[in-house]
């Protein structure tokens, strides 16, 4: 069973400084404490820079005692995650996990991780000969990647999300509705005044 | 006036024990020299204008009341440096006031030292005097802040209102925080183990001195004193705001004692488990399983035993003896361990009590 209260005390932790430590822990969905999400900002002077990654995290029952199982869903180019599955290649969240680590130190630890790749033990081989070979083309490519798919729809979304949820509409429904008009924040304000 | 200021507190103060006064007395020192350093200032500044015939008349009387208001300040000292204080600063050249300023300044610190040496030659004095000193580079740029309460009244009668821009805040500051300062003596003084007999009349001290002594700490510690007029100065609470500032200001100038590192080492004690998040009981806190000093609660422990059995502050096994035994005999290193562990412990709790002891 999961330390219920260690992981709520977690969230309000590390959701207290998120602009400035550019980590934040959600609940992935309402009920359930052991499936969160959380979002980490690229860090600056990498290819990652500007973007905004989500990862998926499962708590295992044993969590703290046993480390929590990060993936990324947003698809990143780097030698320690894969850019298949965004499975993660990180000690700490295998046998150097400790559980005097937080949620939080893990998702800083991710963050560090883009801005230090190890390409000598990497999760995907392609981008890790990539990088060791020819590090102009896997820092253009990353870059694209982070252009692609962790910049705009995410970031924008988001703000549009928190905008909306201020004005007093309940969060659920601004993201469904934001979703059905392509995140035009304008088209949704307007469907969800008119009801 | 200054007498009578003087006069009053005495007896309260009397009946405290003899280190106190001791401790009153340096400060009582210091703060003669700092008046005569603030006299000095004072008559070259008013030297430069036109009457400087007046000021020195009326100098005259103050030295006297000084001293007849307190009377352990007149026998150690001589009445020689004085004079020659007066007579240098007000025989130095008017137009370069800033130079005469430190003359007068540097005199003030030779003042100092020469009646350290001549009653008892005591070692706590000296050590003192290091203190003071410190104090009187940080009062350099102006008339010194912090002037006690009856030296404060006398020099206020005869000088006029400009000469008292040794702003009262600061005054109050450092009467805010001559405790922890005058403890920060009585530390010293109980290390040096110094016995001689005061060969002074025992002090009438006044209700100043400590706030000389607070002089060097307070100026450094300023950002952290409470503000003069804050309702909220704890009367009631002292301690949290001494314990808060306490480290700081000592930890610049007593390094050398290991005091900060065992300041710290009690400040940064964890109030929770840091695995679970709940609170620690005391078996907890003094719970130490790992030599990296790692504080995590019973059950935790128990958890991690269980599984892999590292410390999640250093991933080392905890108990490698244990370990391998799988019994009492490793139960009974576990103790050892944490008795071990308390023992490094121990001297810095005690420590602590010490340097607190004679607030209460």
């Amino acid at each position: 069973m999961v330390d219920v209260s260690r992981v709520q005390k977690e969230l309000t932790e590390c959701n207290r400084d998120r602009e400035v430590s550019g980590v934040s822990i959600a609940l992935h969905d309402g009920a359930n404490i052991s499936h969160l999400t959380g979002t980490i900002a690229g860090p600056a002077d990498s290819p990652y820079e500007g973007g905004t990654f989500t990862i998926d995290i499962r708590l295992p029952g044993g969590y703290p005692f046993e480390p929590p199982k990060m993936q990324f869903i947003t698809k990143v180019w780097h030698p320690n995650i894969s850019s298949q599955n965004g499975a993660i290649c990180l000690d700490i969240l295998k046998d150097q996990w400790s559980p005097a680590l937080t949620l939080k130190t893990a998702l800083l630890s991710l963050q560090a991780l883009l801005s230090c790749p190890a390409p000598d033990d990497p999760q995907d081989a392609v981008v890790a000969q990539q990088y060791l070979r020819d590090y102009p083309t896997f820092a253009a490519t990353a870059r694209y990647w982070t252009e692609a798919f962790a910049k705009c729809s995410s970031t924008g979304m988001e703000e549009k999300v928190q905008k909306l949820v201020e004005m007093g509409f309940p969060e659920e429904l601004v993201r469904s509705t934001l979703k059905s008009v392509d995140g035009d924040e304008n088209m949704a304000l307007e469907k969800l005044c008119s009801g | 006036m200054g007498h009578s200021d003087a006069a009053s507190p005495a007896p309260a103060p009397a009946a405290r024990d003899a280190r106190k006064k001791r401790g009153n007395r340096t400060a009582a020192k210091l703060k003669q020299s700092k008046l005569e350093t603030r006299r000095g200032q004072w008559l070259n500044n008013s030297g430069q204008g036109n009457d400087g015939k007046d000021a020195k008349v009326a100098a005259t009387p103050t030295g006297a009341r000084s001293n007849a208001g307190s009377p352990i300040l007149a026998s150690p000292h001589p009445p020689l440096p004085r004079r020659r204080v007066d007579s240098r600063s007000r025989g130095s050249d008017p137009e370069d006031r800033e130079e005469a300023g430190a003359t007068g300044l540097e005199i003030g610190g030779s003042d100092l030292d020469s009646p350290m040496h001549s009653p008892g030659s005591d070692k706590s004095q000296g050590s003192g005097c290091g203190a003071q000193r410190k104090g009187f580079s940080g009062n350099g740029h102006g008339p010194s802040p912090s002037s006690g309460s009856s030296v404060w009244s006398s020099s206020r009668s005869v000088s006029d209102a400009e000469e008292d821009t040794g702003c009262p805040e600061d005054e109050n500051e450092v009467l805010d925080d001559w405790e922890a300062a005058a403890d920060a003596l009585y530390d010293d003084d109980s290390h040096c183990h110094h016995s001689s007999v005061p060969t002074t009349p025992p002090p009438a001290p006044t209700t100043a001195p400590p706030a000389n002594a607070a002089g060097p700490e307070t100026i450094r510690s300023k950002a952290r004193a409470w503000a003069p007029d804050d309702k909220f100065r704890p009367q009631s609470l002292p301690s949290i705001s001494k314990q808060a500032s306490f480290p700081a200001s000592i930890g610049n100038s007593w390094a050398g004692m290991g005091m900060t590192a065992a300041q710290q080492g009690i400040l940064s004690l964890p109030v929770s488990c840091p695995i679970c998040y709940e609170d620690l009981d005391p078996t907890d806190s003094s719970f130490l399983p790992c030599p990296c000093g790692f504080h995590l609660c019973l059950f935790c422990h128990k958890r991690i035993l269980e599984a892999d059995g590292r410390c999640p502050g250093c991933r080392k096994q905890y108990n490698t003896a244990s370990a391998v035994e799988e019994g009492g005999g490793g139960a009974k290193e576990t103790t050892v361990g944490t008795g071990r562990q308390m023992a490094n412990i121990a001297p810095v709790r005690l420590f602590r009590s010490c340097s607190m002891g004679p607030r209460y």
